[in-house]
């Protein structure tokens, strides 16, 4: 077991304010969420932006939350998928939302394609493919594509991602949305 | 020949779902609160099956007030279903309108809102509340 003093340093040390490891479940990003409001709440944040981070964390643990429980998985995929991790956070003057999820190989070459494209963009590029995307049908991904859209919008900075294969044959993605 | 009017439709609000009030008598669907529920199109599935049924079967005109302080990327897609219905009403020449409100303070709201606008050629009223307390 990991020693949580250290543990905790290590996360305040890098302006870690709220995090969440395990299975994400619709009451968890619900009282999470909760959380991250009243913080920033309290730090007296700008409207705007206090519901830009927020809106970041949305769309960051759905769809994680989305892709566990997609129809396609067996009950022991989703039990390894299951397994998500969300920080919030302060770097500088901007908070940072960060998540991380395993998926599948498949998965992470899409999320790779979808987050270049999406990289080469500015703002009003971004849009134009945001209201493409929000007239679309839904795909067999239940909408991830706008989750990943909308984060870009709400960024001040192209998002980071990163894609690390493990020994269990996933790939671990994680992904950082500077606001 | 005639169907049977529609219900009132009252549900309650939770933390991540709208409370939404539909009376077929004040023709006004309204919703308010945050929207990101767990099963987002589920959620709006009777709505949209109201609004349609409000519009084949009554001829009264439909506002649709919307009070809502946050919206997922899903339930944006859901929206654009209910304002699609709404705008092809309207270019039937039924009298249908809606009016958005939002929180003075926040530009995000104001933002969404006018983004929608740009799409739809109805009556669509962007107005903004004064913060309560």
């Amino acid at each position: 077991m990991p020693n949580l003093h250290d543990l905790r340093g290590t996360l305040s040390s890098q302006g870690a304010l709220i995090c969440f490891n395990g299975p994400f479940t619709h009451g968890i990003i619900e009282e999470l969420g909760k959380a991250v409001r009243k913080y920033l709440e309290i730090e007296e944040v700008q409207k705007s932006a206090l519901m830009d981070v927020f809106s970041v964390y949305i769309e960051a643990t759905q769809n994680v939350s989305n892709y566990v429980t997609r129809d396609q998985w067996t009950a022991d995929e989703r039990l390894r998928l299951n397994a998500g991790i969300i920080v919030i956070g302060h770097e500088g003057d901007h908070y940072v939302v960060q998540s991380g999820n395993p998926v599948q190989a498949p998965d992470a070459e899409l999320l790779r394609q979808r987050l270049d494209r999406l990289g080469a963009l500015d703002k009003p590029g971004l849009k134009a493919l945001y209201k493409e995307q929000m007239r679309s049908k839904r795909g067999p991904d239940g909408g991830a594509g706008l989750g990943l859209i909308e984060m870009a919008r709400k960024a001040s900075a192209p998002l980071e991602y990163s894609l690390v294969p493990d020994q269990a044959g996933l790939t671990f993605f994680s992904l950082k949305v500077i606001v | 020949m005639t169907e049977p009017s529609l219900d009132i439709m009252d549900i309650p609000a939770t933390v991540s779902s709208p409370q939404v009030r539909a009376d077929p008598g004040q023709g006004l669907i309204c919703l308010a609160g945050e929207s990101y529920p767990e099963n987002t199109f589920e959620f709006y599935r009777p709505i949209t099956e109201w609004l349609a049924a409000f519009l084949q079967r009554d001829e009264r005109p439909l506002t649709l007030e919307i009070r809502l302080t946050y919206l997922n990327t899903s339930s944006v897609k859901c929206l654009i279903d209910l304002l699609d219905e709404l705008e092809e009403a309207h270019h039937a020449g039924r009298r249908v309108a809606l009016n958005w409100y939002y929180d003075l303070e926040d530009d995000r709201a104001m933002e969404l809102a006018e983004e929608f606008k740009e799409d739809l050629t109805l009556p669509f009223a962007i107005i903004p509340l004064q913060r309560q307390g």
